[in-house]
């Protein structure tokens, strides 16, 4: 039994030649025994379960080891605070990923904001400042809402890369000029002192990636120079 | 009794730190016997030939500074093949032993992790294999040849070294090549595999290749190489078109008479780039034929493993513990390792079994898996006045084994297609 296509000779009892998908028409022809069997190798996926567990156990000693000499020492947390802080932040942004087989950044980027979010807020009220609600908690909030816009929009949306790609950029270069307000009415800092070379050059990659995406030869050519 | 070890060899080395959670570069090797296969005897075949073959029987250790290989203290259990050859080698499944072996029907193969030996070693573990198995089933002595090592004879130390190491020029070949074309497509899922193998006689794929004037590796290259470059014409403007190369591993042992079982072969990006103008099929051949006569000497040949050697002698890369030194080298596997060509394109070469094997043995068939950045790859062995090309890919599209095995039948070789 030959392809009309192709011309190769195919396995008894094939329905279509596996070059070129053409249908075969033979109903004479029993099917001959399979090459390989039907059944899947089960799936597989690497654990990290074994780091995960190893530094999470790493964090709880190092706390308790923190809070043993800051209350031995000076009766209280005293800059106990700032260092399990920093470890708690350490292990919601890299260890928490680890627990999951199948992580979802999607979720783990907000919860990594909120996080960065409060150990801020901690040194803001240690330290006596006034720069976390003017601030602090604006930044975190603009970052978190962008990336995770884009990383839900990558994930779920087929197609229209560079649309998304370039949407982010203009909307980072926009962020920055606001970034720069906040500093302006809680430092007391010039405005656009360095927001508008920022937006500037932002805005340009993402009006070039809007274009890319409006012309196929130009998307095509990207696609080979940065993926293939 | 303490368990031997064994340090990677030069080659070897690459696969631990660039294998990642979907990928490892496994390769296969199997027989088709005329009769279904005995799991049973087959165990004890594989039990029979772990003392001769210590370097595969083990597992990959992680230390501190360098991956070893440590002797395992059972043979892998053998089981039946699933639906796809070379499914992923997990790092848990290399931890406990880096060798498969497998049976479906009449079929024997053994599947092995990279970093135990190359596909000359991998053929003389199967062809040994299937002659003890031989052996144990019907009685039969097969004779020790240079692909047949018997069950009972010591293994000698040449057989394990590192011939990297003994035969390295003083001063390193440059690796610099530029970025070839990438074929490409959408992937399957959960990692699947899809095999296209092609069954065409020997002597007819023969007599093609001398009409070229050239030999059969370098047809098959060159045949591949307008094929890619065809496909390629259809994607971009000739002026904006990349090197069409195909990587052709060269078994070093002939070039300096090593015995080793280990890592010894290296591979060179032979090709043309269509910028400069369009190749018919004759000047491809021959391009790649004189490159291929230019390049494969023991000189040139030194001078690349020297630039593999190298590497290992710098004290602060040796002294750095093994995450640093796997992040160093997936980089520079990443920028250099496969950029410089499109397709491995493996002949393993005519295969001569001794008489009492050959009257048993159907068929031989050597894949190996898609690399870690482009997606077909394409493995030929010849035996028994046939020659089995196995084109392997993890995407959907069959573009590329469709114009290749096409090109053969329209040049006169008949061709008879299988697949998964």
């Amino acid at each position: 039994m030959y392809c009309v296509q192709c011309g190769v000779r195919l396995q008894e009892g094939a329905e279509r030649c596996p070059l070129c998908r053409t249908p075969v028409w033979n109903p004479g022809e029993v099917a001959g025994e399979a090459s390989y069997p039907d059944q899947l190798p089960p799936h597989y996926r690497e654990s990290s379960r074994a780091l995960a567990i190893a530094l999470t156990v790493i964090s709880v000693m190092s706390i308790a080891v923190i809070l043993i000499i800051c209350f031995r020492l000076y009766g209280w947390l005293k800059w106990g605070g700032y260092a399990i802080g920093a470890i708690l932040l350490f292990d919601v942004v890299a260890v928490l990923p680890l627990w999951f087989s199948h992580p979802r950044a999607e979720l783990l980027v907000p919860a990594d904001h909120v996080a960065v979010a409060l150990f801020l807020l901690f040194i803001c009220v240690q330290t006596g400042g006034n720069w976390f609600l003017s601030f602090a908690f604006p930044l975190c909030g603009i970052s978190c809402l962008l990336v995770t816009a884009l990383l839900f929009l990558l994930k779920y949306v087929r197609g229209g890369k560079p649309y998304i790609l370039g949407g982010f950029l203009l909307l980072l270069g926009g962020a920055t000029v606001l970034i720069e307000f906040f500093e302006h009415i809680t430092f007391g800092a010039r405005m656009f002192r360095w927001s508008l070379y920022s937006l500037g050059v932002l805005a340009l990659g993402g009006i070039f990636l809007l274009i890319a995406g409006m012309v196929p030869s130009l998307r095509q050519s990207m696609r080979r120079y940065f993926l293939y | 009794m303490s368990k031997r070890w064994f340090r990677l060899d030069t080659a070897g080395l690459i696969f631990p730190a660039v294998a990642h959670s979907d990928w490892a570069n496994v390769f296969r090797f199997s027989a088709t016997l005329k009769e279904p296969v005995d799991p049973k005897i087959l165990q004890q075949a594989a039990d029979d030939l772990r003392s001769r073959f210590p370097s595969f029987y083990v597992r990959l250790k992680r230390g501190l500074f360098w991956y070893t290989l440590q002797e395992v203290r059972k043979s892998p259990q053998i089981r039946e093949d699933y639906a796809y050859p070379l499914t992923f080698m997990g790092r848990r499944e290399r931890q406990t032993c880096c060798l498969r072996i497998l049976y479906y029907r009449n079929r024997i193969a053994v599947e092995c992790f990279h970093s135990l030996s190359d596909g000359r070693g991998g053929s003389v573990y199967l062809l040994s294999l299937t002659a003890r198995y031989l052996e144990r089933k019907y009685g039969l002595s097969v004779p020790a040849g240079p692909l047949v090592l018997k069950a009972g004879d010591p293994p000698s130390p040449e057989e394990t070294e590192d011939s990297f190491l003994k035969n390295a020029a003083p001063a390193a070949a440059s690796r610099g090549e530029p970025r070839a074309y990438r074929l490409h497509g959408h992937r399957e899922i959960r990692g699947f595999r899809h095999l296209t193998t092609g069954i065409l006689p020997t002597d007819e794929l023969l007599s093609l290749a001398h009409r070229y004037q050239v030999s059969v590796t370098c047809f098959l290259a060159g045949l591949m190489a307008r094929c890619i470059m065809d496909m390629q014409d259809q994607e971009a403007p000739r002026k904006h078109q990349r090197p069409v190369r195909i990587t052709l591993p060269v078994d070093l042992r002939r070039l300096y008479g090593s015995r080793t079982l280990r890592n010894f072969s290296l591979v060179l990006n032979l090709g043309v780039d269509p910028r400069f103008g369009d190749y018919s099929l004759q000047e491809l051949c021959t391009v790649i034929s004189h490159q291929l006569a230019a390049e494969n000497t023991p000189q040139h040949m030194a001078g690349i493993i020297a630039s593999n050697v190298q590497p290992q002698q710098i004290l602060a890369l040796r002294l750095a513990p093994v995450g640093i030194k796997n992040a160093v080298m997936r980089l520079v596997y990443r920028r250099a390792g496969e950029c410089g060509g499109c397709i491995n394109l493996s002949n393993l070469g005519l295969v001569r079994l001794p008489a009492e094997m050959a009257e048993r043995v159907e068929l031989l068939e050597f894949i190996i898996g898609p690399q870690l950045s482009y997606p077909n790859n394409c493995s030929v062995v010849s035996y028994g006045g046939k020659t089995v090309i196995s084109m392997i890919r993890n995407i959907r599209e069959s573009e590329l084994e469709r114009r290749f095995f096409s090109a053969l039948v329209a040049r006169g070789v008949p061709v008879a297609i299988e697949s998964n």
